[in-house]
């Protein structure tokens, strides 16, 4: 490696290091003993508590795939009845926190919701406890996060050559075996992403978790910590989480193997005509979808809401609108340069392993729960505030509590798995020939990024611009711990109402988010097509 | 072009909004900071009474209890925190431990709290006090029936009772106080028979444990009064009912929120005052309403609403004990598989 790549890589490795300053925190729990905890933990929760995690994991993310790749594929391929509003409106549940689609479900689908009461009333059938069990906590992740694996896929297969598939028409394929052998390989490295934030997200859960009373591994590390009051432990058990992410991704990069992803052409054409009986069906099926992780969840947070709003409204919600705003939008800001930065093509970064190590685990904050995050931060300011006092400096501690600074860090590090995985499908995707002839055309580095990888980078970049800004918005551990006076946003209003029991209450700022969330996600859908 | 204009603008502002070190409010003699696991909308009316009382500013941060203390023992000398208020006795006594508090000997709070909500050494004091007892159907439960917290580990409850989540603070504290009462060998038999007895997986929220009851799911359960006195206030016509528990033996299970001023506190007469000001008459009837609890001054009434629930007699052991116990309580439900 020559001496201009070394200069540059060091500076990549260096921010990337910077971006995982959590996860070392964490992971240095171990230098620390934990003893008569991990015993007792072996001994009681551990083993039903790896395994529902990992029936958790298979489950939802067996879910996801299939749901958020055949909804991408219906809505780019196929034309059918109510497609084009259906394709960005199943964008639109993201906007939802899970916690609070959960809690919807929960509330209209359990043994007293709406739903069984009508079946005990009028059917005369037995009720039963959609908590027990993993088929409904599965099926809520699944609806909560299958927008992940669908923008990612949607955004791949309109960019695949309309050419492939007419070629495997005209071969005598069918539309199954052109799904299956054609779009869904060439798609892969992007429903493998949607599917990799999906998992580490389910990993990281709190809030659904704890509406099902479903114990994962999340559990022992929040019982690790509240109850037995062992930091150590929780770090370690979390570090594990981490982990586990790790091991996520090598898979995903062993199973991609060397295959290489290159496309430029986006098909407005779709190839296939779904008319009559089967076009309505699949109208059903989409619709559906829409209904239950939107449409009904949003009816009865606004249904709520009406009753209590002039209750809930007063002059502190100037206060939280102006806090999440500027959080979201700085954290969305900072989270995508910094991932653009990293995901920049470059055959330096590309000759040194270490480096893509070293850049991949610095997503890897996304699996550690917001909690985990927001304390591994305090620790490891706290530790270099020690540093910095023992070279005759002073502590840094206060400043660092009393401005957004800490919790923007934080944002960062837990996000930037979206931003990065976003940014690098579409860097990905940049055939070698642009930068080949840019190079004989005598172009500087500088005019090769600027001019050619972040126009074509644009999309993906937009993306995780967007979807970054959401998921902070929705954010709450991370943000009810790190935030300095008075700057409380919607989601912690949220939690602070519910964990009262004041529910309808708390569906005014739920709605808000979600109204904002949807604005967002329309704007994506907007920028999204005017490029392609 | 202008994409990169608007990148460029939004780089700017993002850089300008992190530089900011904003809201490091002017710490005036007059201010005090207040860190506090108990919610917005339950304290602000009350420290807007305080400064209306008193002309001291109250500035204050929500958070959860353990979370908050994390933060105070890193913050150390530089916290800007004077007092740390809590919602459970669990979290006051670990925070004790911790040296988050100093010690404040003021006659007025010891005249007004009863010695068993307040922390023997005077680092922090009770100032509302929570009920956890039975809740039952009318229509499909005698009250002859129901005695005791260990009377619904008995068999006839088989299939019949409906409880909070052993994650839950409120479990938490109540099976510490068994273990107190009745030693680890009692409580393991009780609470394995609780278990035993469950209609369904235990709820995440009290509401949810009187929705299944209302629903027919189960006949009894365990609630904090102020949970059923939502209900009721909504449902009056609810076939529901609250029974006091352990009438006849160590009585009913009560927890408290409380404060203590913080052992690096800046402004500590401010916080005393403060201190002395909640355990008054008049904060004391203010802050039982908000959320339906009791007042800790028990020369003070009750809220109309929860003094029709009756009186019953509580539990005297000193809350400590919520805190101390609540490890073994916690390894004890972990061992019986109580979720």
């Amino acid at each position: 490696m020559d001496t201009r790549c070394f200069k540059s890589n060091i500076w990549i490795a260096m921010l990337a290091l910077f971006v995982s300053i959590p996860i070392f925190v964490v992971a240095s729990a171990w230098l620390l003993p934990g003893g008569e905890l991990w015993l007792h933990f072996a001994q009681t929760l551990l083993s039903d508590l790896v395994v529902s995690t990992v029936i958790l994991l298979l489950g939802v993310g067996f879910g996801v795939s299939v749901l958020g790749t055949m909804l991408a594929y219906l809505v780019v391929m196929v034309e059918f009845p109510g497609r084009r509003w259906l394709e960005w409106a199943l964008f639109l549940p993201f906007a939802i926190p899970a916690y609070v689609l959960a809690f919807v479900y929960l509330g209209v689908f359990d043994y007293s919701g709406y739903a069984q009461v009508w079946m005990r009333e009028t059917l005369g059938l037995p009720g039963f406890d959609i908590r027990s069990g993993y088929f409904a906590i599965i099926l809520t992740f699944v609806l909560v996060f299958y927008p992940y694996v669908y923008m990612m896929a949607r955004a791949s297969f309109k960019r695949q050559k309309i050419h492939m598939i007419e070629a495997g028409k005209m071969l005598g394929a069918s539309p199954i075996r052109v799904f299956w052998q054609i779009s869904v390989p060439l798609a892969r490295p992007a429903i493998a992403a949607g599917l990799l934030v999906t998992l580490m997200e389910t990993l990281a859960d709190f809030g659904v978790v704890s509406l099902f009373n479903y114990s994962t591994f999340t559990t022992a590390i929040y019982s690790a910590w509240g109850d037995f009051r062992s930091i150590e432990v929780a770090s370690q058990l979390a570090s594990l989480l981490v982990l586990v992410a790790f091991f996520l991704i090598y898979f995903e990069r062993r199973a991609r193997g060397s295959a290489k992803y290159y496309s430029t052409d986006v098909s407005h054409i779709r190839p296939y005509q779904a008319n009559g009986l089967l076009g309505w069906l699949l109208f059903v099926f989409v619709f559906g979808v829409f209904m239950l992780s939107f449409a009904m969840p949003i009816l009865q947070i606004i249904i709520w809401s009406v009753d209590v709003f002039d209750k809930e409204w007063g002059g502190n919600y100037v206060s939280f609108f102006v806090s999440t705003a500027i959080l979201t939008l700085s954290a969305s800001i900072l989270t995508v340069t910094v991932a653009t930065i990293l995901a920049l093509p470059s055959h330096c970064k590309g000759s040194s392993r270490i480096l893509q190590v070293l850049i991949r685990l610095s997503t890897l904050g996304y699996a550690l729960p917001g909690s985990v995050m927001a304390v591994g931060l305090m620790y490891g300011v706290q530790n270099i505030s020690l540093v910095n006092e023992y070279f005759g400096g002073s502590s840094l501690n206060y400043l660092l509590f009393g401005s957004i600074a800490l919790l923007l860090f934080a944002y960062v590090s837990r996000f930037m798995a979206i931003a990065y995985n976003s940014a690098n499908a579409s860097a990905e995707q940049i055939k070698p020939v642009y930068q080949q002839s840019a190079r004989l055309l005598g172009a500087s580095r500088f005019r090769l990024v600027w001019k050619v990888y972040l126009p074509m980078m644009t999309p993906g970049i937009l993306a995780g611009a967007i979807l970054v800004a959401v998921d902070v918005m929705k954010e709450l551990p991370a943000t009810y711990i790190l935030r300095p006076f008075g700057w409380d946003t919607l989601a912690i209003r949220v939690y602070e109402l519910s964990a009262e029991g004041l529910f309808e209450r708390a569906a005014v700022p739920a709605l808000m988010m979600v109204v904002f969330g949807a604005i967002l996600m329309f704007a994506f859908n907007k920028l999204d097509s005017s490029r392609m | 072009m202008s994409t990169k204009r608007i990148s460029l603008s939004f780089l700017a502002f993002a850089i300008l909004a992190v530089g900011s070190n904003t809201l490091i409010q002017a710490h005036t003699d007059d201010t005090v900071t207040v860190y506090s696991s108990r919610k917005e909308h339950l304290i602000q009316p009350l420290f807007e009474q305080f400064t209306q009382d008193t002309g001291i500013e109250v500035h204050y941060l929500t958070g959860k209890g353990g979370d908050l203390i994390e933060r105070l023992k890193l913050e150390k000398e530089n916290t800007p925190a004077d007092m740390f208020m809590t919602v459970d006795a669990g979290d006051l006594w670990y925070a004790g431990t911790q040296e988050i508090f100093q010690s404040v000997i003021s006659d007025e709070i010891v005249s007004n709290i009863p010695s068993h909500l307040r922390d023997p050494e005077g680092l922090w004091t009770g100032l509302s006090v929570r009920a956890r007892t039975i809740v039952y159907s009318t229509e499909r439960v005698n009250p002859l029936e129901l005695s005791s917290y260990a009377d619904l580990a008995d068999a006839k409850w088989r299939g019949r009772l409906c409880l909070r989540t052993s994650k839950k603070i409120y479990t938490k504290s109540l099976v510490a106080s068994i273990i107190h009462n009745k030693g680890e060998g009692a409580a393991e038999a009780i609470v394995t028979g609780w278990v035993d007895n469950l209609a369904a997986t235990p709820n995440a929220k009290d509401s949810h444990v009187m929705d299944a009851i209302l629903a027919g799911q189960c006949d009894v359960g365990l609630v904090n009064t102020y949970y059923f006195g939502r209900l009721i206030e909504e449902k009056p016509d609810a076939p529901l009912s609250l029974f006091w528990a352990n009438q006849n033996s160590t009585g009913v299970h009560v927890n408290v929120s409380g404060a203590g001023v913080t052992k690096h506190a800046s402004n500590k007469e401010g916080a005393i005052h403060l201190l002395e000001w909640l355990t008054s008459a008049k904060a004391q009837a203010i802050y039982g309403s908000l959320n339906k609890e009791y007042p800790a001054n028990q020369s003070v009434d009750s809220d109309k609403v929860v003094s029709a629930w009756g009186v019953f007699m509580q539990d005297d052991m000193n809350l400590s004990f919520a805190g101390i116990l609540q490890a073994n309580a916690v390894a004890l439900m972990q061992r019986i598989g109580y979720k």
